[in-house]
């Protein structure tokens, strides 16, 4: 990899002014299980590292669930800081955010998780193989050609909208928490901010373009997730049940008040350039009860807009099959697809 | 010299001996190569092309040369330099304008040149610096691509014109009139991707010149003396007279791909004389699946022809296969149809050659393709004639060979029939098959899963071979010491070594001393073909009892008796003549100041070859999704006599382990736009991990009678064929390549609608 300065700042606004201003020539490291890989392909080539291991703010580093009392207002704050472990086998989050905790313990094997940290999930870079091919100068690295839309597409987007860059955003935990309607707090250049996390993510399609929308010296402070009584859940369709990355996703959250289901989120992930919100498919549910054949018609309500790669057609069979196994997971119904 | 037989009563040999390196291997005590550290030591990186196709235009390595920390750079032009012969130079004595400019690049990967410096980082940043100019030229990296273009140009090495070359015929009987004959005819296509070894340990060495006339080199082969010689040979070729020593105590897999030096090896060696320091050269992963071989592809159209009551009467395939820039196919088609013998025959091989890496050997190789070309197509055949598959299997044997049974009667050919029958037995009472089979689409379910069964047999030779020698010391103290060149390729060979010597001895294998994988030690064939154990276990046995013998010599006149009275007993030397008897260390410690060695080579009518394999695999196959859950695998096979019976349960799972990431996972993925593998790691090129194992049940078929066999190779053959047979089973429909991902299996189903 090439050279570079190494900053250990022991607080975030120390962190922030070490940060240049364009994207490239710094870049912020927490478990380094994407950075490492970027920099030793040459993909990533920054002259500043600036680790966020040694931050002593508890905010960032902890998991804060409040007392909640009966009608009231509240929100879980986790840190960006905190390990993807943690989040996976914390007892309350798991039985406020089953699609956050299940979503957070598939994400690549143990060593990940006990390394990879949740701002790393939100920011990490894309795993298409083109752009993590030095080599290859596709969109993202200013060439001017995206190579997986007539190329090797299989693990790509189907949802693309015209969008040049076919990658598929790479965070697993992003649909959850959008979902449950999340926001991120960051602190940058101006001081703090906060941000819907169904605002948080961008289609890149340039080199000074990321998969979400931060400026280059703006950091994730936390997570909040309001406790609003949802009903949640994530599935995943996978190839590999050992390490690897979903083919799809799909995240849910509801209220379920008389039997009924209202305020529906359905977000899919690993399909789009962004987590994908499945609008039609929300709406096809909202105010019903949520049946086997509801859930079904939702999961082809869900593929409304997509358009298959060549080689990547599947995916809107696993998008019908994920949402509604998703719903009927948060509706709680006895599975029928575990063996 | 009497005629030496194995042990009518064996106490330690078809034991199960937990391996002698276990303890070191798993708390990491064991020193691969890639451990070895020398003081001063250098380390090399290795530049590639960038291209599938292209011409070096111009060179220029003033920059690299001056980089921080360089000490040496040699191009693999200088080391293909014969020119230098005649002035009595090495290639490396002359530039790079005469060696490597104008030089011809075929793959992604291909090695171009390597630099040695004091760090690895030092070495890759000046890697960096080397400039280059490349002509890019045209260029095949898919099958479909090629045959499309069948009459362009050649794009790969050689004077063939284009790079689909023909990879032979061959007719046997009237396969016309059998067709017409059929009652039942099936034709089905059926593939399997190029993949690669996946060694853990990468190829690589540690090069250091003890003096102008030694070369020592830490190296992972599976071919100890084999890769020094080789490099000898090389190193000669530049005029340059040294002995080489390899050393190989403990390697990381080699699956075939490790037989010699390679052009790392090469590269290490002239960089350290170079550089006169010590060279590490490993390759990293991705070069690894670029440039450390691959198995073929193969792809079948298979139409088999038969009878009602399951006879095959035909059986007809046009396949191709690629080997990369290689030239050799591993589509065989000598082992077309595999395992059963069928009158009539008709098959023609096409060879796609494509700008990739060349293929080497890999665990069984040609096997795995045949093996799933024919027993997918068997399996159609039996759905198509409404039979069970194991019923046509066993109606569609090879039979015992009369004339054999008379001659060789513990030969393969002799017994064939006998062992796949007798194995497909065991096979179906332990996976139940009578109980679990039903007709295709027709079995039980849950939720949306769908259950399936499905069989596959493998064949394979495993001889032993001379030329490889084991050396037995006896020392006053009763320490014994067991010396052999050959390298652990993953066979369990020191303990395979000491379990034979303690066997004669009267030993535990635990209390033997075993150093393997030293060039100096002696002859060793190296590790090809599943021969190790069945050509160093019976040199192990001759050089044990000669080192007995000559014990008994040397310590008969200290007890007053005559050889001959001695005999050994578990721990103890007994005296028959005397009824006396003496503890092992005991005895030895009549030998004084001396000590007694033994030395052995391979000796016909201890080791056999050709064994049989049967695999069932069970499956869930979820309908919804094409997920596939492995539920159990049952590998039956036989090695002939069982030395390790835990070493030999143990291949058998890994062999399975390998066939299930065949079948499930595995594929080299190039891309056409730019000639590169996309995949050349293991998060998209994928590798099972535990939780995709399923129940693993092995059944050895101990055939102590036969002699020792070679177990490396054959239990890897036929898991994706019954893999493949299992999902067809559960869906009522045939996922016809591999990897079976919930991709292809939602095609299939898609198909069937």
């Amino acid at each position: 990899m090439k050279n570079f300065t190494y900053y250990r700042p022991t607080t975030l606004e120390a962190a922030v002014a070490l940060l240049d201003s364009r994207w490239g020539t710094s870049e912020l490291l927490a478990g380094g299980t994407d950075l490492l890989d970027l920099q030793k392909e040459y993909v990533a080539q920054p002259d500043k590292v600036v680790s966020l291991n040694f931050v002593n703010d508890p905010i960032f580093t902890r998991i804060d669930v409040p007392q909640i009392l009966p009608g009231t207002k509240a929100q879980v704050s986790i840190g960006a800081g905190v390990k993807l472990a943690e989040i996976a086998e914390h007892a309350e989050l798991k039985k406020l955010f089953p699609a956050l905790t299940d979503a957070a313990a598939t994400i690549g094997g143990p060593q990940i998780r006990n390394m990879g940290t949740l701002g790393g999930n939100l920011c990490q870079r894309n795993r298409c193989w083109y752009f993590r091919d030095e080599f290859v100068q596709c969109l993202l690295k200013g060439g001017r050609k995206c190579y997986a839309t007539d190329g090797e597409n299989r693990y790509h987007a189907i949802f693309t909208r015209g969008h040049p860059c076919v990658i598929v955003n790479p965070s697993t935990l992003a649909p959850a928490l959008i979902a449950l309607g999340a926001s991120a707090e960051t602190v940058g250049p101006t001081g703090k901010r906060t941000l819907e996390l169904s605002k948080f993510f961008q289609a890149p399609s340039k080199p000074d373009q990321r998969e979400h929308v931060l400026v280059p010296n703006e950091i994730v402070v936390r997570v909040l997730i309001p406790v609003e009584g949802l009903r949640n859940a994530s599935y995943e369709v996978r190839h590999k049940h050992s390490w690897d990355w979903p083919l799809v996703q799909a995240a849910v959250a509801f209220r379920l008040s008389g039997g009924k289901a209202t305020d529906v989120r359905i977000i899919l992930g690993h399909v789009a350039p962004t987590p994908h919100i499945a609008t039609e498919a929300q709406k096809l549910v909202e105010g019903q009860t949520i049946t086997p054949e509801l859930a079904a018609k939702a999961g082809e309500a869900a593929t409304a807009g997509a358009a298959p790669l060549s080689q990547n057609g599947y995916k809107v069979q696993l998008v019908k099959v994920a949402v509604k196994r998703a719903l009927l997971l948060a509706s709680g119904a006895q599975p029928d697809w575990l063996l | 010299m009497a005629e030496i037989k194995w042990p009518a009563k064996r106490r330690v040999i078809g034991t199960r001996v937990p391996r002698l390196d276990g303890p070191d291997k798993a708390t990491g005590r064991a020193r691969y190569s890639q451990d070895i550290n020398r003081p001063g030591m250098l380390h090399a990186v290795i530049l590639r092309s960038p291209y599938a196709h292209c011409r070096i235009k111009s060179l220029d390595l003033s920059e690299a040369e001056k980089a921080p920390g360089v000490r040496a750079i040699v191009t693999v032009g200088q080391l293909n330099y014969t020119g230098g012969r005649k002035e009595g130079k090495p290639g490396w004595a002359f530039p790079v304008n005469k060696t490597d400019v104008g030089r011809e690049l075929f793959y992604h990967g291909d090695e171009i040149l390597a630099i040695a410096a004091d760090t690895e980082e030092h070495a890759r940043d000046a890697l960096r610096l080397v400039k280059i100019e490349y002509e890019q030229l045209p260029f095949i990296v898919k099958e479909s691509t090629a045959l499309q273009k069948r009459n362009a140009p050649s794009t790969v090495p050689g004077k063939d014109a284009s790079n689909v070359i023909p990879g032979g015929n061959r007719t046997q009987g009237d396969p016309d009139a059998a067709k017409k004959a059929a009652e039942v005819l099936v034709t089905g296509t059926y593939g399997v991707p190029v993949i690669t070894h996946c060694c853990l340990e990468t190829h690589g060495l540690v090069a250091e010149w003890e003096n102008p006339k030694s070369l020592v080199i830490w190296c992972t082969t599976q071919a100890v003396p084999g890769t020094a010689g080789q490099l000898q040979g090389f190193l000669a070729g530049h005029g340059i007279t040294a002995s080489v020593r390899c050393i190989t105590h403990y390697m990381g897999g080699g699956f075939g791909s490790k037989f010699g030096p390679d052009i790392q090896g090469q590269l290490a060696a002239v960089l350290a004389w170079l550089a006169k320091a010590p060279v590490k050269l490993f390759l990293d992963r991705d070069e690894e699946h670029l440039a450390a071989g691959n198995r073929p592809s193969a792809t079948a159209t298979v139409t088999i022809a038969g009878n009602r009551d399951g006879t095959i009467t035909l059986f007809e395939a046009t396949s191709h296969g690629t080997p990369g820039i290689g030239r050799s196919a591993g589509v065989n088609i000598g082992i077309l149809p595999y395992v059963y013998e069928v009158a009539n025959v008709r098959i023609s091989t096409e060879i796609v050659r494509l700008n990739h890496g060349a293929a080497r050997a890999m665990r069984a190789p040609a096997h795995p393709q045949n093996c799933f070309i024919t027993e997918s197509a068997v399996d159609d055949f039996a759905n198509a004639a409404g039979l069970d598959p194991m019923e046509v299997r066993l109606k569609n044997l090879p039979p015992n060979d009369p004339n054999a049974i008379k001659t060789q009667p513990t030969s393969f050919l002799a017994l064939r029939q006998t062992i796949y029958a007798t194995e497909i037995g065991i096979a179906a009472e332990l996976s139940q098959w009578k109980k679990k089979w039903h007709p295709p689409g027709k079995g039980p379910t849950k939720g949306p899963w769908k259950h399936g069964i499905g069989m596959a047999l493998h064949t394979w030779g495993g001889a032993g071979r001379a030329d490889n020698d084991v050396f037995v010391t006896i020392h006053s103290d009763g320490s014994v010491l067991v010396q052999c060149s050959t390298q652990d390729l993953g066979t369990g060979e020191r303990t395979v070594l000491a379990i034979v010597v303690a066997e004669v001895l009267g030993l535990e294998p635990k209390e033997l001393t075993v150093i393997i994988g030293e060039s100096q030690i002696g002859r060793s064939t190296g590790s090809g073909g599943s021969t190790t154990t069945p050509g160093t276990a019976p040199a192990a046995l001759v050089a044990a009892i000669n080192a007995r013998d000559e014990l008994f010599r040397k310590i008969a006149p200290k007890l007053g008796t005559q050889p001959e009275s001695l005999a050994i007993e578990a721990g103890k030397i007994t005296d028959k003549a005397s009824g006396k008897s003496y503890t092992w260390r005991q005895a030895c410690a009549r030998l004084g100041m001396e000590s007694v060695r033994g030395q052995g080579n391979w000796q016909p009518g201890l080791s056999n070859l050709g064994v049989g394999g049967v695999q069932v695999a069970e499956v869930w196959v979820d309908t919804e999704t094409g997920v596939v859950r492995l539920e159990r695998i049952v590998a039956v096979q036989d090695c002939g006599m069982v030395v390790n019976k835990l070493g030999c349960e143990s291949q058998v799972a890994g062999g399975v382990i390998m066939g299930i990431n065949l079948a499930m996972f595995e594929e080299m993925i190039v891309d056409e736009q730019t000639g590169r593998m996309v995949n050349p790691d293991f998060e998209f090129y994928k590798l099972g991990g535990i939780l995709d194992m399923p129940e693993i049940i092995v059944h050895m078929h101990d055939m102590p009678e036969r002699g020792v066999i070679g177990i490396g190779e054959p239990p890897t053959i036929s898991t994706a064929a019954a893999i493949g047979n299992a999902i067809c089973n559960a869906l009522g429909v045939r996922v016809p390549r591999t990897p079976f991902s919930p991709d292809r299996v939602l095609a299939a189903l898609q198909s069937k609608t």
